[in-house]
């Protein structure tokens, strides 16, 4: 295997879940999620000569991003709508044993997907791919400041979802 | 949130604050009702989304990724090379990379360098783990059947790294017994292997993994993982304590 590859495939691959998650919490879509990640990874793949160390995983969830943003703005040029919330539209067929916990789980997941989406983006980066204020200011391009109050609010705002929702 | 204080007790809660700044938000937790109950409802929230959905990516888009990368690099003259000499992710990616390792005397950079091949190859692989197994009374005499090591081995479920397995792995051309560790969705790798002397990295960031290195008695230790910096940190602790 040709050696760029090979050490893409060691350094970037572990860190495609970490892509994939972010990509479908920000499309709101598995279709839109796939598009872009994989948009994204050649994209990586491309400028990988020009990664000079530095933190890979911060890199490309950076380029997932864009890949996302420019997927959008194409998207809404093109006049379709968004595939969001089908899971909150989904009927709800699932076994009577496992209702109440997935009933939960639905109902925490349709939260997040309504905060607003820069909020939405630093909770995710925080929690779920627990990286440092540093690294979401890398991704987001937003201030560590910026970061900060964005992360605040999107827990303040799910926190009150949660009290009138639980 | 009104207390002008919030957002440094959120940060220190994030694990991002050290030294005087944790100690002054330690202080200032002890008297603000309003960010005691900040770090009560913060850790309720980490609770909650702990259950909120991690998506994987699903493995058609998994093939369809190295189908295009291949494309991608059909045109390259590079490639008949390397054909040969490697064909894949897993094992072979890793023995074409520890060859390199092996001609040369391991320095710090080159161990830490390794230690995040070997963790980050096992991931992409999936081979993390040869032994599955919750019990330290079956990780650890495996490990010192197949690694030749026998470093201590403990579950510390209780504190939230649930002990899943060992494998045997190499690190800069050393034969090393791996501890694997589960924390949340978050794999930690706990590397041994016979002290030679090398003088150890610092302990750092490579590649989105956090590592730090230690020696204790005539074995060397590195831990590697993606959790946050409070629970990597926890974690060391944890398995330097079990030798005292």
């Amino acid at each position: 295997m040709d050696d760029r590859r090979r050490r893409f495939e060691a350094q970037a691959l572990p860190h495609l879940d970490a892509a994939y998650n972010l990509a479908r919490w920000l499309s709101r879509s598995p279709v839109e999620a796939d598009d872009i990640v994989q948009d994204a990874m050649l994209r990586a793949f491309r400028a990988f000569d020009g990664f000079r160390g530095g933190d890979i995983k911060a890199w490309l969830l950076t380029i997932v991003r864009n890949c996302w943003l420019s997927a959008g703005k194409a998207t809404r040029r093109r006049g379709h709508t968004s595939l969001e919330d089908e899971e909150l539209t989904a009927p709800e067929s699932d076994p009577e044993a496992t209702a109440i916990q997935s009933g939960a789980k639905r109902r925490l997941d349709a939260m997040i997907a309504q905060l607003p989406e820069e909020f939405r983006e630093v909770l995710i980066l925080r929690e779920m791919e627990d990286m440092s204020y540093r690294e979401i200011a890398e991704v987001t391009g937003a201030p560590i400041g910026t970061v900060m109050s964005r992360l605040a609010r999107a827990r303040a705002t799910l926190r009150e979802t949660a009290r009138d929702c639980l | 949130m009104s207390c002008k204080e919030a957002l440094q007790t959120q940060a220190y809660l994030d694990g991002e604050l050290k030294g005087a700044e944790a100690a002054a938000v330690e202080r200032h937790l002890e008297t603000c009702a309003e960010c005691q109950a900040l770090a009560a409802d913060a850790a309720d929230l980490s609770d909650a989304l702990r259950n909120a959905t991690h998506y994987r990516a699903p493995d058609p888009l998994r093939h369809r990724l190295k189908k295009e990368l291949e494309r991608e690099v059909r045109h390259s003259p590079a490639r008949r090379f390397w054909q040969g000499a490697a064909s894949g992710v897993g094992a072979s990616a890793l023995a074409a990379g520890f060859a390199l390792f092996v001609l040369l005397p391991p320095s710090a950079a080159t161990l830490s360098q390794s230690i995040v091949d070997a963790h980050s190859a096992a991931l992409t692989g999936g081979k993390t783990i040869m032994v599955a197994s919750s019990n330290h009374h079956t990780v650890k005499p495996w490990l010192a059947a197949h690694a030749g090591i026998s470093p201590p081995v403990t579950d510390f479920a209780d504190q939230g790294f649930t002990l899943t397995g060992g494998r045997t792995d190499e690190v800069a051309g050393s034969r090393a017994a791996v501890a694997v560790y589960a924390h949340g969705n978050h794999e930690v790798d706990l590397f041994a292997w016979p002290a030679n002397g090398a003088q150890l990295p610092e302990a750092g960031i490579a590649r989105g993994f956090r590592m730090a290195f230690w020696k204790s008695g005539d074995l060397n230790y590195a831990a590697v993982s993606d959790v946050d910096a409070v629970a990597f940190q926890k974690f060391v602790a944890l398995v330097k304590a079990q030798r005292e």
